[in-house]
C-alpha cells in the first residue's frame, strides 16, 4: 500500500541519469530515472507488472510500464516508443532533464501467487518491458529460490527489434534460466530460432503443471501463443496477460480505461485469461 | 429537528450573513438558463426555478479545473499545489437529487482503488448545501425510481420547503443546525407550515409519472451486452455528449497542459471528458476499443445502471432526468429503458410460445 499524497495529481520529480537507445531504427529508447527526493524514492515501492504515470512538465503525462525491477535499486527505467507529443518528448530527453513521475499504478505481475511454480513468460515485440523487470526479479539470488523452472520465449519482427541485449547476454550465462529467442524470418548471423512467437511455443511445448504463463505482445500474438498453450492443456487461470488502454489520471478517476465494471489502472492491468473471458471485448 | 421559517424578503439578509464566512453559490438566470453561480449580491438569486440547466456538480468539479501549477526554468521545474481547497462553500437552492449525486461524486472519487481524489474531497468536505424540496417535479424527473425522494433530506444540511411567500428551514446536519444557530433572527415554525410542508411533499411524490424499475433494467443489462438492442439504441444518436455533460454523476476528465510559453510556466488542468466521444478511448497507435457509436452508448447505459450497481452497490443515476430534456434528437434515457425491458418481455413470450 502506497503513501497517499495529499493531491494525488502532482508528480514527484526525477532527473535523468542515463538514456540508451534500444533498437537499430532507434525509435525506442530506456531512460533511467533517479529521484530527487531519497523520500520519494522509498515511497515509490514497486513490484514488476506495474506501471508509472511519466510526464515532461509543460508536454504533458503518459502511462508507461516500469521495465526496471525492485532489485535494481537506485534508479528506475522506462522504455518508450516514440508515438506521439509525450513520448516523442522523451526521446529528445537528455542527461539531466527533469521528469515528474506518479505512481506506482496498477496491481502488477502476482508474484506472491507464482512462488512455487514454473514461470514461463512469452513476448513479442516491445512489449517486452514489465517482463524484464519480471525476470530480472525472480533471477535475483534473493528471490530465486522462490521460483522453479524459467523460461523465457522472446520473439521479434528481426534482429534489429530484440530490445535488452546487455540483460539477454547475462541470462544465456546462467545455467538456471531457458531462454529462447526467435525472429520472424531468416537473417545472416542470426544463430537462435526463426518463426513466429505461437510456433516457438508449440515446439518448447511447456508443461502446465504448476506453471503460470506470462504472455504479452501483439494482439494477434497473444491470440496465437495461447491457442497453443491451450493445446498443451493449459488452463485459462494460468494463464496471464497485461493490458494497454488510453489513460490519463492512471488511479482510477478520469474513467476512460474501463473495460465492463473494470478499471484498467488499478484493477488491471494484469489479467489472467479466465477474468478477460468474463469482461466484454472492449479493449 | 428545529424548524424555523426564513421569509422570502429575509434572503438578501441569510446572504449578507452568510457571505462573511462562505463563498456562495446559487441558481442564476443566465441567458435564460439556470446555472449554480457564485453569486456577489443576493438579489442575482433566481428562486423560481425547477431545477437548473447544468448539474451544481460544477461548483465542485469545474468544466476547467487547475491540479497544479508549474514554473519551468532550464531544466529546473517548479511545481505549486492548489491554495484555495480550504475555502468554505456554500451552495443555495440544490435539489435533493443532485444533492445525493455529491455524495456518489465522493464516494466514487473515494472508492475506486487506492487512491483519493484529494482536490474533491477537500472540497467536498467544507462544503455546505442550502437544500430545496421539489414542488413541482418536471415530467422528466424520476427520482422515486433510483430511491430518491422530491423532499429527501439526506445529504443536505439546511433544507428548504417553499411555502408561498415564505420557506420553512429545517436544519438536518450538524452544519445545517449550526447555520440556524447563528440566523438566530429566524422565527419559529407553526404547526400549520409544518403540515403544509407534508402535504407539498405527499402532492410531489405522487405526480410523478416517470416511474422504471431499475432492478429489472440492471438484471437484463448484465446479461444482454451483446443484444442487438444496442443498435437500434444507438441509431440515432448523434454522439452530442449533451447527456454526460448534463449529468451530475458523470465524473470523467481529461488531463491537459496549459502553457504561458513567453513566462515560462503553465499549469496541469482537467476538463470535463464524455465517454460518448470517439476521442475518449483513442490510443495513440490508432487502435480504438470503443470506435463506434453502439459502443459508446451502450458504455453510457452500462455505466449507470449495471457497472454502477455492481461495483458500489447503487445505481449511477440520481433521477433528474436532465439527460432526458437534453438529447437533441429524442433518444433519450425514457426510450432506451423501454427497449431494454422489451428484451425481457419478448423473452417471456418466447418462453410461453
Amino acid at each position: 500500500m502506497r503513501k497517499q499524497l495529499p493531491n494525488p495529481y502532482i508528480p514527484m520529480l526525477t532527473e535523468v541519469v542515463s538514456i540508451t537507445s534500444e533498437n537499430k531504427v532507434n525509435d525506442i529508447k530506456t531512460i533511467e530515472l533517479k529521484f530527487k527526493k531519497e523520500e520519494d524514492y522509498k515511497n515509490f515501492a514497486y513490484i514488476p507488472g506495474q506501471f508509472a504515470e511519466i510526464s515532461l512538465i509543460g508536454k504533458g503525462e503518459c502511462p508507461i510500464g516500469i521495465a526496471s525491477s525492485p532489485t535494481e535499486e537506485g534508479t528506475i527505467k522506462f522504455t518508450i516508443k516514440k508515438m506521439g507529443t509525450v513520448t516523442s518528448g522523451f526521446h529528445n530527453c537528455e542527461v539531466g532533464d527533469i521528469v515528474g513521475i506518479r505512481g506506482p499504478c496498477g496491481n502488477g505481475w502476482p508474484m506472491e501467487d507464482m512462488k512455487g511454480k514454473n514461470i514461463v513468460v512469452i513476448g513479442g515485440g516491445f512489449a517486452f518491458s514489465t517482463l524484464r523487470s519480471l525476470v530480472l526479479y525472480v533471477l535475483d539470488d534473493k528471490y530465486r529460490k522462490d521460483y522453479k523452472d524459467i523460461t523465457v520465449i522472446y520473439g521479434n519482427r528481426d534482429s534489429g527489434e530484440v530490445l535488452y541485449q546487455d540483460v539477454l547476454e547475462e541470462w544465456d550465462k546462467r545455467d538456471d534460466i531457458k531462454v529462447v529467442l526467435t525472429i520472424d524470418r531468416e537473417e545472416e548471423g542470426w544463430t537462435r530460432k526463426v518463426g513466429f512467437v505461437a510456433a516457438i511455443v508449440k515446439e518448447v511445448a511447456p508443461s502446465p503443471d504448476n506453471a503460470v504463463a506470462i504472455i504479452c505482445g501483439p494482439p494477434i500474438m497473444i491470440r496465437t501463443a495461447v491457442a497453443e498453450l491451450v493445446e498443451l492443456g493449459w488452463k485459462d487461470e494460468q494463464i496471464l496477460n497485461s493490458l494497454e488502454m488510453r489513460m490519463k489520471c492512471g488511479i482510477g478517476k478520469c474513467g476512460r480505461c474501463n473495460i465492463g465494471n473494470k478499471f484498467v489502472c488499478v484493477d488491471g492491468p494484469v489479467f489472467s485469461l479466465a477474468e478477460l473471458k468474463k469482461m466484454p471485448n472492449e479493449y | 429537528m428545529e424548524q424555523k421559517i426564513l421569509q422570502k424578503d429575509q434572503i438578501a439578509k441569510l446572504y449578507i450573513e452568510l457571505s462573511e464566512e462562505y463563498n456562495i453559490y446559487a441558481p442564476v438566470n443566465e441567458k435564460g438558463n439556470i446555472v449554480f453561480k457564485k453569486i456577489a449580491n443576493s438579489d442575482e438569486i433566481e428562486l423560481d426555478y425547477l431545477n437548473s440547466k447544468v448539474p451544481p456538480k460544477e461548483v465542485l468539479f469545474p468544466k476547467v479545473e487547475v491540479l497544479f501549477e508549474y514554473k519551468l526554468d532550464g531544466k529546473d521545474v517548479e511545481i505549486t499545489d492548489r491554495q484555495d481547497l480550504d475555502e468554505k462553500i456554500l451552495i443555495f437552492g440544490v435539489r435533493p437529487c443532485d444533492a445525493y449525486s455529491f455524495e456518489l461524486f465522493a464516494n466514487f472519487f473515494k472508492a475506486h482503488g487506492d487512491w483519493e481524489d484529494e482536490i474533491y474531497l477537500k472540497k467536498k468536505e467544507n462544503t455546505t448545501i442550502i437544500g430545496m424540496g421539489c414542488n413541482s417535479p418536471r415530467t422528466t424527473c424520476f427520482c422515486t425510481s433510483v430511491g430518491g425522494h422530491p423532499f429527501q433530506k439526506d445529504n443536505i444540511d439546511l433544507f428548504l420547503t417553499d411555502l408561498g411567500d415564505k420557506y420553512l428551514v429545517e436544519g438536518i446536519s450538524d452544519k445545517g443546525k449550526d447555520i440556524i444557530q447563528k440566523l438566530s433572527w429566524l422565527s419559529d415554525a407553526k404547526d400549520a407550515d409544518v403540515k403544509k410542508s407534508e402535504e407539498l411533499a405527499k402532492q410531489a411524490e405522487e405526480s410523478f409519472t416517470t416511474k422504471f424499475n431499475f432492478d429489472l433494467v440492471t438484471k437484463i443489462l448484465d446479461e444482454n451486452f451483446e443484444h442487438p438492442v444496442w443498435q437500434e439504441i444507438s441509431e440515432s444518436c448523434i454522439g452530442c455528449s449533451s447527456c454526460t455533460f448534463l449529468c451530475p454523476t458523470c465524473t470523467c476528465f481529461d488531463v491537459i497542459e496549459e502553457n504561458d510559453k513567453y513566462n515560462n510556466r503553465g499549469r496541469r488542468i482537467r476538463i470535463w471528458d464524455t465517454c460518448q466521444s470517439c476521442l475518449y478511448t483513442l490510443e495513440t497507435s490508432g487502435h480504438n476499443p470503443r470506435p463506434a457509436k453502439i459502443q459508446r452508448c451502450r458504455n453510457r447505459i452500462m455505466h449507470k445502471f449495471s457497472y454502477y450497481p455492481s461495483n458500489y452497490n447503487c445505481l449511477g443515476c440520481v433521477g433528474c432526468g436532465r439527460c432526458i430534456q437534453a438529447c437533441p434528437v429524442n433518444n433519450e434515457l425514457r426510450i432506451i429503458i423501454d427497449k431494454i425491458l422489451e428484451i425481457e418481455k419478448e423473452e417471456d413470450e418466447k418462453a410461453v410460445a
